[in-house]
This record gives structure tokens, C-alpha cells and sequence, in this order.
């Protein structure tokens, strides 16, 4: 039984197939990066696992459980937690205060929930950002404190949609280092990204997505990868089969 | 029940309706363009209303003829509430500093004023215009009908055409079109984004100036209508789709004959029940109206 | 309403300056008919507090997640009928009849919030508009319901029975008085413990972003239509207190929109979303109103609302947060200056 699971799933938005009978699986503990152009289905594919809308075909397996079609909150309940893509910070409300309402998904005592807070606020560097109001905060702090919020559901399985896009190199280098700790604290990652170094820098495996459908599924290394991405990306006419 | 009461029912109906169809066109447009839910609506219909009755009242002139008074009157007034009153909202709205809500209280404020400032200066007693060939009818088939009503339905329907040909064929109304789209992109293709607005609103309450005049010869006005026909064009607008002038025309025709039809069963107030009915199905079930686009 | 400990300094002074005023306010509220000789007067300060509890209900479910409904009205007439007419056809004392009727409002409550719960904006406004105008038409043309007289627009009185405590009615305004403070006391307290839990926690999370709430575990239908139950329930209470005060209850005063309209206008001009906004709103409006209607009400009909009015367009442009924002504001600059 594979720790988490996705058979055949498809869906379309009336005529445009976004994706298109795709399954992997994620093994407890790894990173497993997602790639593909813009348009490539990775964050219709995301939406799914989350919840957010049910997909047309396919199951989603966690934990041998099937979770497919079950609301967000639900899906969040069980164990897994995801960042979107454009942050959705809540305006008005401090930056602990935003964690805080991730760490109420396991507890409802505030002191318990409170502390939760403050440690996810160390964990991520956020601590000066303490009282700051999450309207005032720059693009890469929003998605840091999207992060939080997700981390402070205690998830199994974090789903990240492009959290360094906009980062300066030093922003992504941080970053990586967070996402490292953040599996050492035994949490699997399913991590969608552009920037290169970042995503095969950090993954265990990779999945290449285009045109919603799965192109190849393996190490970061391997030269059967690299084509393939370069060939996703750039398309069939640049790639020389006889380079790799 | 008599097929011939419920006909001539019907018919009434379908007049009244169009009429409706035509007050809530202003509305449907406004939200159309710039998003803004206009409570005050029915208050702008009030006073669209009063200026040929008092004109009548104090120089005699014929509520036909005061269109051309009304109509421009109700255009000013409109862009410069939506100038001077609006536009900052919007401003702040979109820049996130605001509380969702705010420019519906804030409409929903304008309201109160304009009906008790009416209320005030005027009296809360209903007032009519006495024409001399108003209870006069025509007879087409076995209908007859009511000349006064008959005019305005027609010119209902010409207001409707009229407006879908100016946003259709004419460079402001292209302008407004596309500012309804998109309004970054049209303000980034040279369109003056705010000026659309102003013209945008002030346009739909001088459509309501128009349809004014006409209602006049028949209908009582008083301070107190605005809040009626201000719900009645948010039914119509809901049930024939945001943006939509065609489904505005149908959703009020829709409402004109519901009203109609079912005040031979109940009472006339209880009729009513029957469109806040419709109205909340509508709106659960099939958000996006008989007719209109995805809100 | 950051999780932050009492400590001392700048913002501890703040605090313990707040728990004066208050403990201040609380007894001058309490000497408030001693005080007071005027009858008239008196009856304005039991309007005043009596919209303030309406307020701080509707602040429950509207203020916190940013929704309008102007339809709350709904619960106030419905409760206030339920008990009425316990009392009239079986006798029960309204102080019994009280809860009935808020449960029923707050069956109501939920049975609305779940279709409307689900559009946004000015859509879920008309929405309870709507049904709130329904239960009223109807009620106005219906005199007759399974048997049970309802009177129509006629409404209902409520048998006088003189100076009877335990059946709600009283000879003197002063228990009226003291019953309401008490009811405004318990709704601010319910505020406050609703703020400082989860579910204040994800109503305003729900009020920031819904779609970021519900990813992090925020089941929104679930905790909206909770706020709503309690809102539903605290308003249907109010409406009986009404019934009950003025011993008459009909579908035009106690299911009108007007009421329904005035109440979210205290709220938010006052100041949504907190726990004093809502009562700030309705000592400011209510006595302006009711004076404005006695002096000038003959000559001038509907002064007050034009007031109302404008109070409302210049707070939504020049203090979109609520009077409470400035009042914040200074009472932080007065202690920063110690």
C-alpha cells in the first residue's frame, strides 16, 4: 500500500482536457517534485488531491484510504495541507493569528494553539513578523506565512504550489533549507515549482507533466529526465535524442 | 377561473412587466460595468418621477415633454453621485483597504436621504398627473387596452433597443463594453476608466428619467415608491441575469405577469410572495438568471 | 485580537486603563434609574440599550464574517410571535415562552443560512431581504394559521395582567430596564468568548479568505451556520423582550426592514467585527434618532433618517472600520503619552 496514491485521474473544464489519465504515487518520507510548462494541469492536478473540486474520472488514495471528492477541510482533517499558488493570507488578522487558525484544525485550546503557533513562527523565521497585520506583508513573507498556516494543521503530506516564484536566490536557498527541515520533521512533500535548481535540487523523485498528462516519473538525475523536461519546456524540435 | 380574466390578466401583466423590465435595465447595467449594487435605484426613480410632476403641477407641460428635462436632470445627477460619492469607494475597495460591503451601505445610506429628503420637502401623500386622455383605451382584438400604459410599455421596449444599440454600435459603448469585461485592459488600451463609470452610471439613471415620464399619467408617485420598484428591479435583474438587456426586458416581463396573474388569487400585497419566491429560487438554484452570463 | 499576554508597559497600561473605563461605565449603567427622572428619557435609554443587544447579535454572525444580511428582523418577529402566542392561548410565562421563541428563530436562522451561505456579496443581502419580506407579507395577510389566531397586520396584544414579574410584565419601567442591560451584559460576554475561540478564529478567517480557510481545516458551512444559530437565537430573544415591553407585536414593527436595516447600520457604524463597535453604533444613533423624530418629527417626517443617512455614507467613506477605530486610537495615544 503506497503512502499516497493517485489512479487515472481526469478532468476537464468543458472542452479542454487539463488532465488527462494521470497516476503516481508518493512514498512516505520523499520529496516528489511536479513539473511542466504553464497550462501543464500541475495545479488542476493539486486542486483534486486537495479537494477542492472532485475530479471527472480517478481515485485518490491516502494511506490506503480513498479520499477522492472529499471537501477541503475534510482532506486537511485527515493529513494532508497545501499552499496556493497566489497566497490567500486573511487580510486583517495578525501573522500569529493566521497560524493560529491552522493549529485550531487539532486542537481547540488556545494556549495549546498558541504555543503551536509560536513554534511554527520560529520554525520558519517568522518571529519579528509576529503582530504584523497579514495585508502588510511582502509577497515572500505571504507565502512563508501560507506555509505556516499549512505546516500548523500538523500534515502528513504537504502539498506546496510554487513557493519560491519571485524569490531572490538567497529567498530560494532559505527556502530550500526549510523545506529540508520541514521533511526531517517526518512530513512528506508533493512540491510543484518552476525554478529549476530548486526542484531538482530538492526532489527524490520527479514527475514531468504536459498537456495534463504524465510524461516520465523519475530521479532528478537521470539523463531520461532531463530530456524529457527540456522536451516539455521547450519542445520536441530542441531536443537532439542523440545528445542524451 | 375564467380563461378571459386570467388573459386580460396576463396582458396587464406583460405592460406593467415591460415597464419593470425597463426601470431595472439601468441597474443591470450598472452592475454589469462597474459591480456596484445600486440600493438607491428605486430612490433615483422617485425622483425621476417627481420632476414632470411638478413641472405639470406648477407650468402645466405635458409629463411626455418633460423627458427631455428629466432624462439629462437624472443623467447629472447620477455621474455626479458616482463621482463624487462612489468613485472613492471604489478606489479604496479595490486597493483592499475596505470592508466588502461598504458601497451597498453606502448606496443603501443614499437611499434614506433621497426618500426622506423627499419626504420632507414634498409629504408623504401620493400624487398623480391628470391627463385628459388618460383613462382613454384602444381596442386591438377582444383587449382593450389603456392608451397611458400602452405608450409606456412601448416605450420600454424602445428604451431597451435603444440602449442595446448604443453599447453595440457607438464608440462609448464599446468603451463601456469592454470596461465591463476588463477594466484593467481597457484602461490600459486608453479608455478613462473612471469617466466610463460616471457616464455608465449616470447613463442608467437617465434611463429611469425617461421610463418617469411615462409612468406618470398612471401611476401615483409619492416618496415612498423608490423602495418598491427598487426591490421589484432587483427580481427582474435576478432573474433575467447581471448585464443582460434582454434578460432584463424577459425577467421583468416575467414578474409583470407573476404579479398580475397572481393578484387574481390573493391579494394584491400578497402577490408579492409569489416574486420573493421566485426570487430566492432563482437565486439558489440558478444563480446566473434566465438568461445571463456567469456573475 | 492578537494572542498576546498581558504584560506590562504601553500595552499593558492600556489594558488596565480599559478595565477603569469600564468598570465606570458598568456603574453609571447600573445607577443609570436612579439617575434618571424623566420617564421619556428612561424609555430612550431602554430603546438604546434594547438596539444595542440587536446589534451586538447581529455583530455575531454578520460582523465577523463580513456577510450583510438585512433580513434579521425575521428572528426578532418570529420569536416574538412564538411567545405571544404561548401566552395568549396556553398561559406559559414568557419568561419560558422567551427560549421557544428563540429556538424557533434559530431553526429559522439555520434553515436560511444554508441556501444563503452559499452566494456572496450583495446576493446573500437581497437573499435575506427576501425571505425576511416573505415571513412578513405573509404574516400581514394571514389571520389565520392551523387554527391559531394571528390577527394579521392587526397583530397581536398581549393580555395585560398588570404588575405580574413572573409572567414578564411589569407596572414600572425599571425592570424593563434592568432585564435588557442584563441581556446586552450576556450577549457581549457570549462576543467575547466567541472571539477568543475557534469559531471567532474561523469566522474571521472565513471573512479573510474562504477558500484559504477551508484548506487549512475551516468546514466554512459548518461554523457559518453555527454564528448563525447563536445570532439567530440572541436576535428571537430580543424580539420577545420587545413584545413584551410594549405588550403588542406586529408583523410591520417587529418583522419590518427598517429594523433590520437600523441594526446592521449600528453595527457597522459603530464598528463591525468587535465587541463595543455595535453598542458605540447604537448610543450614537438611537437617541439621535428618537430626538430628532419628537422635535422635529411633525414639521419634518423622517429627519431622523436622513441623519441616519448620512451618518452612514460619511462613516462608510472617512471611517470604513467603525467609530471604534479613532476611540482605539486616541485611548492608545493618551496611554503612550504617560
Amino acid at each position: 500500500m503506497a503512502f499516497f496514491e493517485i489512479k487515472g485521474i481526469s478532468k476537464s473544464f468543458g472542452g479542454l482536457k487539463a488532465v488527462d489519465n494521470l497516476s503516481f504515487h508518493i512514498e512516505k518520507g520523499e520529496i516528489l517534485g511536479l513539473i511542466g510548462p504553464n497550462g501543464a494541469g500541475k495545479t488542476t492536478a493539486f486542486n483534486m488531491i486537495a479537494g477542492y473540486f472532485p475530479p471527472d474520472k480517478g481515485e485518490i488514495l491516502f494511506k490506503g484510504e480513498n479520499i477522492t471528492g472529499q471537501r477541503p477541510w475534510t482532506v486537511c482533517e485527515k493529513g494532508i495541507a497545501r499552499t496556493f499558488q497566489l497566497s490567500k493570507p486573511f487580510g486583517e488578522m495578525t501573522v500569529i493569528d493566521n497560524i493560529m487558525v491552522g493549529a485550531f484544525a487539532r486542537s481547540r485550546r488556545r494556549e495549546q494553539v498558541y504555543r503551536k503557533a509560536e513554534e511554527i513562527l520560529e520554525l520558519t523565521g517568522m518571529t519579528p513578523l509576529r503582530d504584523v497585520e497579514a495585508h502588510n506583508l511582502t509577497a515572500t513573507d505571504r507565502k512563508k506565512l501560507e506555509l505556516g498556516r499549512a505546516l500548523a494543521t500538523d500534515p502528513e503530506l504537504l502539498l506546496m504550489d510554487e513557493v519560491v516564484a519571485g524569490a531572490t536566490p538567497q529567498e530560494a536557498d532559505a527556502m530550500m533549507k526549510l523545506i529540508r527541515r520541514i521533511r526531517d520533521n517526518n512530513v512528506t512533500i508533493l512540491i510543484v515549482e518552476h525554478v529549476m535548481k530548486v526542484i531538482m535540487g530538492l526532489s527524490d523523485r520527479v514527475v514531468v507533466l504536459n498537456y495534463g498528462k504524465k510524461l516520465v516519473d523519475c530521479p532528478p538525475g537521470e539523463a531520461a529526465c532531463n530530456v524529457e523536461v527540456l522536451k516539455a519546456y521547450l519542445g520536441e524540435r530542441y531536443v537532439n535524442p542523440s545528445d542524451s | 377561473m375564467d380563461p378571459i380574466i386570467i388573459g386580460v390578466a396576463v396582458v396587464n401583466g406583460l405592460m406593467i412587466g415591460g415597464i419593470y423590465g425597463a426601470v431595472a435595465l439601468g441597474l443591470s447595467l450598472i452592475f454589469g460595468v462597474m459591480r456596484v449594487i445600486n440600493f438607491a435605484h428605486g430612490s433615483f426613480l422617485m425622483v425621476g418621477m417627481f420632476i414632470p410632476y411638478w413641472l405639470w403641477k406648477l407650468f402645466g407641460v405635458n409629463p411626455y415633454l418633460s423627458v427631455v428635462v428629466a432624462a439629462p436632470a437624472l443623467f447629472f445627477l447620477g455621474y455626479m453621485v458616482q463621482s463624487v460619492v462612489i468613485a472613492p469607494l471604489i478606489r479604496r475597495e479595490r486597493a483592499l483597504v475596505l470592508e466588502p460591503v461598504s458601497v451597498l451601505m453606502l448606496t443603501a445610506g443614499l437611499t434614506w436621504i433621497m426618500d426622506n429628503l423627499a419626504l420632507m420637502f414634498f409629504g408623504p401623500n401620493f400624487r398623480a398627473v391628470q391627463l385628459d386622455f388618460a383613462l382613454n383605451t384602444i381596442q386591438i382584438g377582444i383587449l382593450s387596452m389603456n392608451v397611458t400604459r400602452l405608450l409606456a410599455f412601448i416605450m420600454s421596449i424602445l428604451v431597451a433597443i435603444g440602449l442595446s444599440m448604443f453599447l453595440a454600435k457607438t464608440d462609448l459603448g464599446r468603451a463601456i463594453r469592454s470596461t465591463a469585461q476588463n477594466r484593467d485592459a481597457a484602461a490600459l488600451c486608453g479608455i478613462n476608466v473612471s469617466k466610463v463609470y460616471n457616464i455608465t452610471f449616470g447613463l442608467g439613471c437617465a434611463t429611469l428619467g425617461i421610463v418617469a415620464c411615462f409612468m406618470i399619467p398612471f401611476y401615483y408617485v409619492s416618496p415612498s415608491v423608490g423602495l418598491g420598484f427598487g426591490i421589484r428591479s432587483f427580481i427582474v435583474v435576478v432573474l433575467g441575469g447581471i448585464g443582460s438587456i434582454p434578460g432584463s426586458i424577459l425577467g421583468g416581463l416575467v414578474l409583470g405577469v407573476v404579479e398580475s396573474v397572481g393578484g387574481q388569487f390573493v391579494t394584491a400585497t400578497s402577490a408579492s410572495l409569489f416574486s420573493f419566491i421566485i426570487f430566492i429560487g432563482v437565486l439558489v438554484f440558478k444563480p446566473t438568471g434566465l438568461m445571463g452570463k456567469k456573475v | 485580537m492578537s494572542g498576546a499576554q498581558i504584560s506590562s508597559g504601553p500595552a499593558g497600561s492600556s489594558k488596565s486603563l480599559k478595565y477603569i473605563i469600564g468598570i465606570a461605565v458598568f456603574a453609571l449603567f447600573l445607577a443609570a434609574p436612579l439617575l434618571i427622572t424623566s420617564e421619556y428619557i428612561l424609555h430612550i435609554l431602554i430603546m438604546t440599550v434594547y438596539f444595542a443587544y440587536l446589534a451586538v447579535s447581529w455583530n455575531i454572525i454578520c460582523g465577523y464574517v463580513g456577510q450583510l444580511s438585512l433580513g434579521h428582523s425575521i428572528f426578532s418577529g418570529i420569536a416574538g410571535y412564538v411567545s405571544v402566542l404561548l401566552f395568549i392561548d396556553t398561559g406559559l410565562s414568557p419568561w419560558i415562552g422567551m427560549f421557544i421563541g428563540g429556538l424557533f428563530a434559530m431553526m429559522v436562522g439555520v434553515a436560511i443560512g444554508y441556501p444563503c451561505f452559499r452566494l456572496r456579496g450583495p446576493y446573500f443581502t437581497l437573499t435575506t431581504i427576501a425571505f425576511a419580506e416573505l415571513v412578513r407579507i405573509w404574516l400581514e395577510n394571514t389571520d389565520e394559521f392551523l387554527g391559531v389566531q394571528l390577527k394579521g397586520a392587526m397583530g397581536l396584544l398581549v393580555p395585560l395582567r398588570g404588575d405580574a414579574p413572573a409572567l414578564f410584565q411589569f407596572t414600572g419601567k425599571e425592570p424593563y430596564y434592568y432585564t435588557i442591560l442584563a441581556m446586552l451584559l450576556i450577549a457581549m460576554a457570549i462576543t467575547f468568548w466567541v472571539e477568543r475561540s475557534r469559531l471567532g478564529y474561523y469566522l474571521k478567517a472565513i471573512k479573510g479568505d474562504q477558500d484559504g480557510a477551508e484548506a487549512i481545516g475551516v468546514n466554512s458551512t459548518k461554523y457559518m451556520l453555527t454564528a448563525m444559530a447563536i445570532s439567530s437565537f440572541l436576535t428571537g430573544l430580543g424580539g420577545c423582550y420587545y413584545a413584551q415591553l410594549f405588550r403588542y407585536i406586529n408583523p410591520e414593527r417587529n418583522m419590518g426592514i427598517d429594523i433590520s436595516i437600523e441594526t446592521a447600520l449600528m453595527a457597522i457604524v459603530g464598528g463591525q467585527g468587535t465587541i463595543i463597535g455595535p453598542v458605540l453604533g447604537a448610543f450614537l444613533l438611537t437617541p439621535t434618532g428618537e430626538l430628532a423624530r419628537s422635535f422635529f418629527g411633525g414639521a419634518l417626517p423622517g429627519l431622523h433618517l436622513v441623519i441616519y443617512g448620512l451618518v452612514l455614507v460619511l462613516v462608510v467613506i472617512f471611517l470604513p472600520k467603525g467609530l471604534i477605530s479613532p476611540l482605539r486610537y486616541l485611548i492608545r495615544k493618551g496611554v503612550d503619552r504617560k
